[in-house]
């Protein structure tokens, strides 16, 4: 022992057992030490299993997330053939860019359309073909396909998946939230283990102990470092959560239905409809003759696109903004743009007959907690403030990974080899509060929950009836 | 105590799945402008036919428009497209008489604007036979049927 902070851990470390309860603290009663030290340990066997645990996911999510911070440039560089055009004269009205991409390919549908937001920018559009998804990448002044790319060849958009969903779907989906979920637990335990317990001496706290022996230098790599990411890691899992499927769609629809989230169809909820549909003309199919009555074939037709990209530019829509096609007659058109900054968003339905805006939502018509989770949002991605965004968000992540890589050594160190060098289990009495505090996350992050009733289970139904669980889990 | 959790959890993942049906009132409401077109079901060339539109906004007949026009034009002669300046029937329902010189294909965009709210329906109007290149054009011009489209981010 020697007389440093967090040492608790130290001496767990270097010497199993339970040497924290003999020297502590002589001003206090023994029960009294007791009883702290069995929370610490209870604490700290839960920031350890959870650790195990949770570590390679938060490496893959760091890793992952470093590189998608930086998708507008790699984007820029690997697509910069199909973005770039040398602006010459007036751009061809969009309505003749998308009947060539249907020469190029007669048998897709269109599902998409981006103008471009400057000059310089070819416009885009999406088609699905074959049950393929692809994009046409259009020069707005000749009018004439300068290249596609296909959904599924789009490395950022694979980046993302991994991000999200671990590329596997909806479970992945689950797996990082309950990881991100649980990486809250980690911090709470992390927190509480962190906190000083004798006097206040900043070294092994805020900051490193780099000339006291590798088992201290070990130690202070994980727990300096953590403490001071805990701030942006935090800030990483919240903003991020609000778009994972489970907690994030329930967040979401009590959000948008207590009026301070976003407002329908912006995240969740439907579209409005067009309107007309009793009045719209019927296309006639057999040759020579019409084969309908007159008065079918009379009546509205859809509007053309290139009203719709008149009616962009009255209303002042970003020009970042892509079309949506309607699908069926009682379908929008809808315009929607996520630009780098939340300020700028929109997303307006438009009456496929009447060319009447149904909605017209931007940022500041998003309730509190849409606005708030926008920012995130676009926080979490590193465009809000550009560069300097993705560097403090980079940091983060690449503290992340030192973080869980420290955390897994401590473990390699520690670990004997027929056990996983777990501290010991401690009983239910001794954790009352910490208890509270996970339960608590348990109602907050229902995965959590979910989560926490298999741990019980497995415990009470498989670990505490085989001896040789027993003694690897040291319970 | 597990109970009380087991419950709380389960409240959960039944409770706030679904979005209120109005939910749209608690955010900011446009006011479209809604229009409907009346044809005789028969039009025949050189024969003064009425054309009129009804114009509503929120279920009401608008009181006074900012501005209306009717824009025609044939559909193989988009480029010789006519302005013409309805008059006021009724409360909400403008209208004009027209003679078709032609027999044929033809469109009719309604401009109209109210408060902001400003809409151009087009609507295809068939005078006395169609031509054989009409025809083909129409069976042609088959609306998509689109699937497959993901949302935005």
């Amino acid at each position: 022992m020697n007389g440093k902070l967090g040492d608790g851990i130290e001496n767990d470390i270097v010497q199993e057992g339970d040497i924290y309860v003999d020297t502590v603290i002589n001003t206090t009663t023994k029960s009294d030490a007791q009883q702290k030290s069995a929370l610490y340990r209870a604490v700290w066997r839960w920031h350890f299993y959870a650790g195990i645990i949770v570590a390679p996911f938060l490496i893959i999510l760091a890793v992952t997330g470093s590189i998608y911070l930086f998708k507008p440039q790699i984007e820029q560089v690997l697509y910069q053939d199909l973005f770039e055009v040398m602006p010459q004269g007036e751009k061809i009205p969009a309505s003749q860019q998308i009947e060539e991409v249907k020469k190029l390919y007669p048998d897709a549908v269109i599902t998409k359309y981006r103008p471009g937001e400057n000059a310089t920018r070819s416009s885009e559009v999406s088609l699905t073909v074959n049950d393929q998804s692809l994009t046409v990448f259009i020069d707005p002044y000749t009018g004439k396909s300068i290249g596609k790319l296909k959904s599924d060849d789009r490395v950022m958009d694979k980046i993302e998946e991994f991000h999200g969903e671990l590329m596997i779907g909806t479970i992945g989906d689950r797996i990082v939230e309950l990881a991100a979920c649980w990486t809250i637990v980690l911090m709470v335990t992390g927190i509480y283990l962190w906190i000083p317990r004798k006097k206040l001496i900043m070294s092994g706290v805020l900051y490193m102990r780099w000339n006291k022996g590798r088992s201290i230098l070990a130690r202070d790599l994980h727990v300096v470092p953590a403490f001071w990411i805990t701030a942006g890691m935090l800030f990483l899992v919240m903003t991020g959560l609000p778009w994972s499927g489970f907690w994030g769609t329930q967040f979401q629809t009590i959000a948008t239905n207590s009026g301070a989230g976003y407002p329908p169809s912006v995240w969740v909820g439907n579209a409005p409809v067009s309107t007309v549909t009793k009045e719209i003309a019927e296309v006639p199919w057999a040759a020579e003759t019409l084969d309908v009555p007159v008065s079918e074939v009379q009546g509205f037709i859809p509007l053309s696109i290139d009203d719709v990209v008149q009616i962009a530019n009255r209303e002042g829509v970003h020009p970042s903004y892509t079309v949506f096609l309607p699908k069926e007659p009682t379908g929008v058109y809808t315009l929607s743009a996520f630009p780098p900054k939340a300020e700028d968003e929109i997303t307006m339905h438009i009456d496929q007959f009447s060319g009447a805006v149904l909605t017209d939502y931007r940022f500041d018509h998003y309730g509190f907690i849409g606005q708030v989770v926008a920012l995130g949002i676009t926080l979490h991605k590193g465009t809000q403030f550009g560069l300097i965004n993705q560097l403090a968000s980079l940091l983060i992540c690449l503290g992340i990974i030192l973080v869980a890589v420290s955390g897994f050594y401590l473990w390699l160190k520690r670990k004997p080899k027929k056990s996983m060098g777990a501290p010991k289990s401690t009983s239910i009495k001794n954790m009352k509060l910490f208890l509270v505090v996970l339960i608590g996350l348990g109602i907050l992050f229902p995965l959590v929950g979910l989560s926490l009733i298999v741990i019980i289970l497995m415990d009470v139904l498989l670990i505490k009836r085989i001896p040789f669980l027993k003694r690897f889990l040291h319970v | 105590m597990k109970k009380v959790f087991l419950i709380a959890i389960i409240g959960l993942f039944l409770g706030g799945c679904s979005l209120k049906e109005d939910v749209a009132e608690l955010y900011l409401q446009e006011q479209p402008l809604h229009a409907e077109v009346v044809l005789p079901e028969i039009i025949k060339s050189e024969e003064q036919v009425p054309i009129n539109v009804i114009l509503t906004q929120d279920g009401k007949k608008v009181e006074e428009v900012d501005s209306v026009e009717f824009e025609m034009w044939k559909h193989d002669d988009a480029l010789h497209a006519t302005i013409e300046q309805p008059e006021k029937c009724e409360e909400g329902i403008y209208g004009i008489n027209k003679t078709f010189d032609r027999d044929g294909l033809y469109y009719i965009k309604i401009h109209a604007s109210k408060d902001g709210a400003i809409i151009m329906p087009q609507v295809q109007v068939v005078v006395g036979e169609l031509s054989k290149s009409e025809l083909e054009f129409l069976q042609n011009d088959v609306p998509e049927k689109e699937e497959g489209h993901d949302h935005h981010h």
